[in-house]
């Protein structure tokens, strides 16, 4: 079956350049060319695209009216997880941050290779084929594998991109995941927010490293009990932050 | 881009001001109302409060001007690095789509065409950001030679309706016979192609657009281009000529530009000892971009 994908971009010459390549690599593509008619196609579904789904979507961020981040900041309050890559022109190590922060699972800058653009849809495609075969499995109960991680009652499954704590299941973005597994594999020793912006992102130029903060504070609203006086995820004053996996009762 | 979490920050410590200084100049009456035996003193009070007060005043003043100006800036290099970035993208999609792919002869001409028109529009927008340079530079005098303006208006109306794909009809142009002016070909050629480009790009679907020449009190060449389109609230009439500026609200945010357009048409006037201004009723009621040369006899 052909994979399906929307492509958000309101740039006529590469919406059509854009389609025609991914169409001779056996894709089904769909054009939108406003934030707001993605939203419509992804979220709210009328009666026109009642059912319609997409294997993943190529989102610009300098759009008409709603850009980029606002769209997949929507998608996903809305639980909208389709996997999203967002091409954009802005490549400044702000921007980028902003994307993931939003819930973007992937970023390419304009202009951009295009084998490199196929292989990132490809990889993308590849671990929600992989996600779909681990729900599968995973339908009876999740068993403990070296592809989770669990602690008290809180269950990490990297390859569903799943926190379970207790009986509620939260989703994760691919970053929001990349983040705690970073932690995870440094339990209990204190990892800087350098560190984590250069290992888990790759970027290591002068960029802000509060961007890290905000990724630390979804976690904790996941994980801790009272997110204001974190167990799990302590802050490590003029460092960055430690995962303590099992602390002290108190 | 401005947040809107920015602004709400803004608008915080902006209120916080003013609120202080309300309660100083409270505080203060009160004190005078309780004191108001000690003369001299109480001279000198009002006159180091007056200053205090002024100075903060003053000081909140230059802040919002800056935050404003640093919003601006940072929305024009956002705006310039799309507008160059995004033709280059696609011409360099389109390279390699040729290079990797069986592409038939009709597809082929079509992309041809599409790489074209990318470069044109990369080359328009290096040029606009170099004219910017220019026109700011008080050594860079215009090239003045003997001009019809009529002519040179007519020029640009057919390069707009060609680059535009414009309907016939779309762009209409009464030209008001020969009106001699001395000015810079390239200038006045740059700043009447922007007054029709600003009225496409405003016009939405429905491309209506007057265009006239004609000659004003005996004094004045002068250009009228007339949309149909959005419409300009009247307190931005004067703001949208400053450079950057960029009306913001929800219409305007469709529209993408840079803030140098107008600017370049005010600069462009004013070097000529010309004028240039906006006229609308408001917000979707369309707009009139008047610029004025003086009359060269």
């Amino acid at each position: 079956m052909k994979h399906r994908l929307l492509v958000v971009e309101d740039e006529q010459h590469l919406a059509e350049g854009l389609r025609f390549n991914l169409e001779a690599e056996g894709y089904e593509v769909q054009v939108v060319d406003t934030g707001e008619a993605a939203l419509e196609r992804l979220i709210v579904q009328g009666e026109k695209f009642q059912g319609e789904k997409f294997d993943a979507v190529v989102l610009d961020v300098m759009l008409p009216g709603k850009d980029g981040f606002a769209v997949i900041s929507e998608m996903r309050q809305a639980g909208q997880f389709v996997p999203t890559l967002m091409l954009t022109a802005r490549g400044r190590s702000g921007d980028i941050l902003q994307g993931f922060e939003a819930g973007a699972d992937d970023y390419l800058t304009k202009p951009f290779d295009l084998k490199i653009l196929i292989a990132r849809i490809e990889g993308l495609l590849r671990r929600r084929e992989w996600l779909r075969a681990s729900e599968e499995k995973a339908k009876v109960e999740v068993p403990e594998t070296k592809n989770s991680f669990t602690f008290g009652d809180k269950s990490v499954h990297y390859d569903l991109l799943e926190l379970r704590v207790g009986d509620k299941v939260f989703p994760l973005t691919l970053m929001e995941m990349n983040v705690l597994r970073y932690l995870i594999e440094h339990e209990g020793k204190p990892v800087s927010r350098k560190t984590m912006l250069e290992e888990v992102w790759g970027l290591n130029e002068d960029t802000d490293t509060r961007a890290i903060d905000n990724f630390i504070v979804r976690l904790r609203r996941y994980i801790e009990a009272d997110p204001a006086k974190p167990k799990h995820l302590r802050t490590v004053r003029g460092v960055g932050y430690r995962l303590v996996a099992f602390p002290a009762e108190a | 881009m401005v947040g809107p979490g920015r602004r709400k920050s803004i608008a915080f410590f902006i209120s916080l001001g003013a609120g202080l200084i309300l309660v100083i100049i409270l505080l203060y009456v009160g004190w005078v109302l309780l004191n108001w035996r000690t003369g001299i003193l109480l001279f000198l009070g009002v006159v180091i409060v007056a200053t205090v007060i002024a100075g903060i005043v003053l000081n909140t003043i230059f802040l919002v001007h800056e935050i404003r100006r640093n919003e601006q800036h940072d929305a024009f290099i956002n705006a310039v690095t799309h507008e160059l970035k995004t033709p280059v993208a696609s011409i360099r999609l389109y390279i390699e789509t040729l290079q990797t792919r069986a592409v038939d002869e009709e597809k082929r001409k079509e992309f041809y065409g599409i790489m074209l028109a990318d470069s044109d529009r990369l080359l328009g927008m290096i040029e606009q950001i170099l004219r910017t340079g220019r026109l700011g530079s008080a050594s860079r005098k215009p090239n003045l030679a003997p001009l019809n303006l009529s002519e040179v208006v007519g020029e640009c109306v057919e390069r707009a309706a060609v680059q535009h794909k414009a309907p016939t009809g779309a762009i209409e142009y009464q030209p008001g016979g020969v009106l001699p002016i001395r000015a810079d070909y390239d200038e006045v050629r740059a700043a009447v192609s922007n007054l029709i480009d600003n009225a496409v790009k405003y016009s939405g679907s429905e491309m209506k657009i007057e265009v006239e020449s004609g000659e004003r009190m005996g004094k004045f060449a002068e250009v009228r281009v007339r949309d149909h389109g959005a419409g300009i609230p009247q307190s931005e009439l004067k703001r949208i000529f400053k450079r950057f500026y960029r009306i913001t609200g929800p219409h305007a945010t469709r529209v993408k530009g840079t803030g140098l357009g107008l600017y370049i048409v005010r600069s462009v006037a004013k070097r000529h000892s010309g004028r240039a201004w906006a006229e609308s009723a408001g917000p979707g009621k369309g707009s009139t971009f008047v610029v004025q040369f003086p009359i060269a006899r």
